[in-house]
């Protein structure tokens, strides 16, 4: 009331004092009957007060609490007139709008009429007038509070949506505030000046009253922040793009710059955990010691099953004995030489033969070692044997004096021997649990002897990539892979695979190698290097894997188990194109490796 | 300051410097939004790709509408700076769900080669049309009253004789800073955070369409931490944490 009282201009004074005064007496007059009229009364004169007239309504709503309708139709009226009040320009747009208010204010009324039951409920109906004409005064007050806000935000913007507002909030405030806002945007600027001062003072003043504050907070904030007032804050104000997907910070801050792209995607390599095929490996003897399963450079399976070695062409799927030994022995490892055109087969007298395979014929005997002949390696013409004795001989496959050199190291089997590929250097590992590394060039004693290994140390594999790194692994009590350095003799890695090591192969295309197990996993591990994780583990075989190798071009792996299956696995398959690997070796061979690499 | 001799090449050497100065500025902005969405996780750490820059690895959206987002910013502020408009730039990290401002970057700008009266008006800065050779001399000796809060006005002269490194190293030592204030920033709400840029400019600059205006979006209650800053020859600029304490 204040505000209105300050701002109405002189003229609408007038009107104002009387209905004030008609306001002033209308809660006094005690008779319900009599309210409807005043308001009607004061809509006449054009210019009741909203406070008297809110306070008329008030009044009036308890009073007819009881007859709804009727009331509605009253204060519909009396709203509509006092609307008109407003502003004598006002009213001539008003008018027509009379109509459109009526629809409107029934819903208002709807509304209203709850409201001001309640209101009304809580208060005596006669007995305090005069108390609810206070009441009223507050009520206006709120609605004072209230329109500023909603001015400020929309009311210009659409009259529709205020309505609505004003149902929720303030069914007389509503009636009023929908012309003036209805003005506001219908009419011209003097119609609105006007408005503005006379009732709408309010909403002047509810507009201006954010300005202030908003001038004081960024005042404020501009001492604080030592910014002069000619400033802008602009934002800029399109939205952000969506971030794609949440975030885990924690995981973020820990992550590898760099090698995290080249680890996850090898991470994300999809190892085939099935075997490729299949085959029955009947009387494959159970020992430990021997190496009775090779795969040579000429796509060809040689296996040694008790007493027979047979050969499985990859390429047409078939097989063929090549051999059968008398019945006092056995065969105890079988190589492949360089060529894949010969075979050499260690039995368990000690004897070495070697065959060619195209024409099944053994080329010659070897008789140098008394005890069985666990392993063997080829270096070009040079086959190495290792046997249980502990020795090591070099044949030189082309003399008859083929004894070429006696390696003494080993006081137990040999179980493990591979030459470097470049003939430079030749690793053997024996039950005595150590690891010798020889320098071809001298063979009198081993350039290094390595006693890390607390079992028989069987399986023994150079890097394709890096010609110093040798990987050993031992038996069940030691469990451990080790990673050499042979030039130098230093032990560069470790892992403990959890069981016994009974082979290992480098991938000549992934930095990974793969491990053989025997108890209690009898699997395959293929292990990442240098970070020694363990990429897959494949269950491979039911029992204990005994020997492996790698085809030609490196993809598959061969497994031969206790379990007397042979299974081929294509756990090193290269991605078309993918060229991770390690260049150079057998680039030339490539085409026809491709081609030989199907196996039926 | 003193010397007097070689006036005229100094004066070229500022004005070319002035330009290359602003454009120095807003590249370093460019790289901070970077920076600042990755080390906060506001977009995912895939997205961002490495760059050489500042002899640091900056990791740099890789996301197509992120990369537009922040051109659209940048050649905004482009001009700005070479305007000489802009006072503050700051990115304020924002909760999705909530509204609430959780995280403010502020990077305060003060020129130098700016003409100052020697009363505290430092903020008159449309009025760049002015000769800036003549004023140059003049300038060192208002550095000093001109800046308010900061102790640049001591350093504002010997700015003149940084050489590229230097400033490379001082902006390097600044994204160092960003990257290892996330071990004292709380952690945010993983993917639920969003950003603006905001810009303090001159009331006078022209305003495009997406630019509107803003309220400071200071973050109630907040923790500041005052971070390095650098400076070239005309401009110097700091740069301001401050952040949601942890409830």
């Amino acid at each position: 009331m204040a505000t209105a009282a300050v701002s109405t201009p002189l003229k609408s004074h007038t009107g104002l004092f009387s209905s004030r005064t008609a306001g002033g007496r209308m809660p006094l007059t005690p008779s319900p009957r009599q309210r409807p009229n005043p308001v009607n009364i004061n809509s006449s004169p054009f210019t009741p007060e909203k406070t008297t007239s809110d306070s008329k309504r008030i009044c009036s709503k308890p009073v007819y609490s009881g007859n709804l309708s009727a009331h509605f139709a009253k204060s519909t009226s009396s709203k509509a007139h006092r609307d008109s009040p407003k502003s004598n320009i006002a009213r001539v747009v008003s008018t027509p709008r009379k109509a459109l208010e009526l629809g409107v204010s029934d819903f208002t009324l709807t509304g209203t009429g709850t409201y001001t039951k309640s209101s009304s409920g809580t208060k005596i109906k006669k007995a305090a007038p005069v108390r609810q004409k206070t009441a009223k005064t507050t009520v206006t007050y709120d609605a004072d509070r209230f329109i500023p806000n909603r001015g400020a935000s929309s009311a210009i913007a659409n009259a529709g949506s205020g309505k609505l507002d004003m149902q929720e909030k303030q069914r007389s405030r509503s009636v009023q505030n929908e012309p003036s806002s209805i003005l506001a945007s219908a009419t011209d600027d003097a119609i609105a000046a006007l408005e503005g001062l006379n009732i709408d003072d309010e909403d002047p003043a509810s507009y201006s009253r954010p300005s202030p504050n908003t001038v004081a907070y960024q005042d404020s904030l501009a001492n604080a922040c030592g910014v002069n007032l000619k400033t802008r804050i602009l934002q800029f104000k399109p939205a952000p793009p969506e971030s794609s997907k949440p975030i885990d910070l924690r995981q973020q801050y820990n992550r590898p710059l760099k090698p995290a792209a080249s680890s996850s995607a090898q991470f994300r390599r999809r190892i085939a955990t099935a075997p490729e095929r299949v085959l029955d490996a009947p009387g494959l003897i159970d020992d430990y010691y021997l190496n009775l399963l090779d795969w040579s450079s000429g796509n060809q399976v040689a296996i040694g099953l008790e007493r027979n070695v047979y050969v499985w062409s990859a390429d047409e799927g078939s097989v063929s004995c090549l051999l059968e030994t008398s019945p006092d022995t056995y065969v105890s490892s079988v190589k492949w030489s360089g060529d894949g055109a010969y075979v050499g087969v260690g039995l368990g007298t000690g004897e070495v033969q070697i065959w060619d395979v195209a024409e099944s014929v053994k080329i010659r005997s070897m008789f140098a070692h008394d005890t069985r002949v666990g392993v063997m390696g080829w270096n070009k013409h040079l086959l190495s044997t290792g046997a249980r004795s502990g020795l090591v001989f070099n044949h030189d496959v082309r003399i008859a004096e083929h004894k070429v050199a006696e390696l003494v190291s080993h006081t137990s089997e040999v179980c493990g021997l591979e030459w470097r590929s470049d003939g430079a250097q030749l690793a053997t590992g024996g039950n005595d649990n150590l690891v010798s590394i020889w320098d071809a060039r001298s063979l009198a004693v081993p350039k290094f002897t390595k006693t890390n290994h607390k079992a028989a140390v069987k399986a023994l594999a150079w890097c394709p990539w890096n010609m110093n790194l040798l990987a050993t692994g031992g038996g069940s009590y030691d469990r451990h892979i080790h990673f050499w350095n042979t030039t130098s003799g230093a032990r560069v890695n470790s892992i403990d695979t959890g069981s016994q090591v009974t082979s290992l192969r480098w991938s000549p295309h992934y930095r990974e190698i793969v491990s053989s197990s025997g108890f209690p996993d009898n699997s395959l591990s293929i292990w990442s290097y240098p970070t020694l994780v363990r990429n897959v583990e494949i269950p491979a075989h039911e029992s204990r894997v005994l020997h492996s190798c790698l085809s030609p071009d490196g993809q598959m792996l061969a497994t031969a188990a206790a379990d007397e299956s042979l299974k081929f696995w294509k756990i090193f398959e290269k991605k078309a194109g993918a060229s991770a690997g390690v260049g150079g070796a057998g680039a030339s061979g490539k085409a026809e490796l491709s081609k030989q690499m199907t196996i039926r | 300051m003193a010397s007097a001799g070689p006036d005229k090449d100094k004066s070229k050497v500022h004005k070319l410097s002035l330009k290359g100065s602003a454009k120095l500025v807003a590249e370093f902005f460019q790289y901070s939004i970077h920076t600042i969405l990755f080390q906060r996780g506001v977009y995912p750490a895939e997205d961002f790709t490495a760059v050489k820059k500042y002899g640091l690895n900056m990791l740099v959206s890789s996301d197509d509408q992120v990369r537009a987002y922040i051109k659209k910013i940048m050649s905004q502020l482009d001009k700005w700076m070479v305007g000489g408009k802009i006072q503050k730039l700051v990115i304020v990290i924002t909760d999705k769900d909530t509204g609430e401002h959780i995280e403010r970057w502020q990077f305060d700008v003060q020129i130098f080669a700016k003409p100052k009266r020697p009363s505290k008006s430092s903020k008159t800065k449309p009025a760049s049309p002015t000769s800036p050779s003549a004023d140059a001399d003049a300038d060192a000796e208002n550095n000093p009253p001109a800046t308010t809060t900061t102790g640049a006005a001591p350093a504002a002269p010997p700015e003149k004789d940084k050489t590229e490194a230097e400033i490379q190293a001082e902006i390097a030592a600044i994204f160092r800073q960003i990257t290892a204030s996330v071990t004292f920033l709380p952690q945010l709400a993983g993917g639920d955070c969003t950003f603006n840029v905001l810009v303090y400019a001159d009331a006078s600059s022209d305003v495009p369409v997406e630019w509107g205006d803003s309220d400071a979006k200071e973050i109630a209650n907040g923790e500041r931490v005052q971070l390095r800053g650098f400076s070239t020859a005309s401009h110097r600029v700091e740069t301001l944490v401050s952040y949601r304490l942890a409830d």
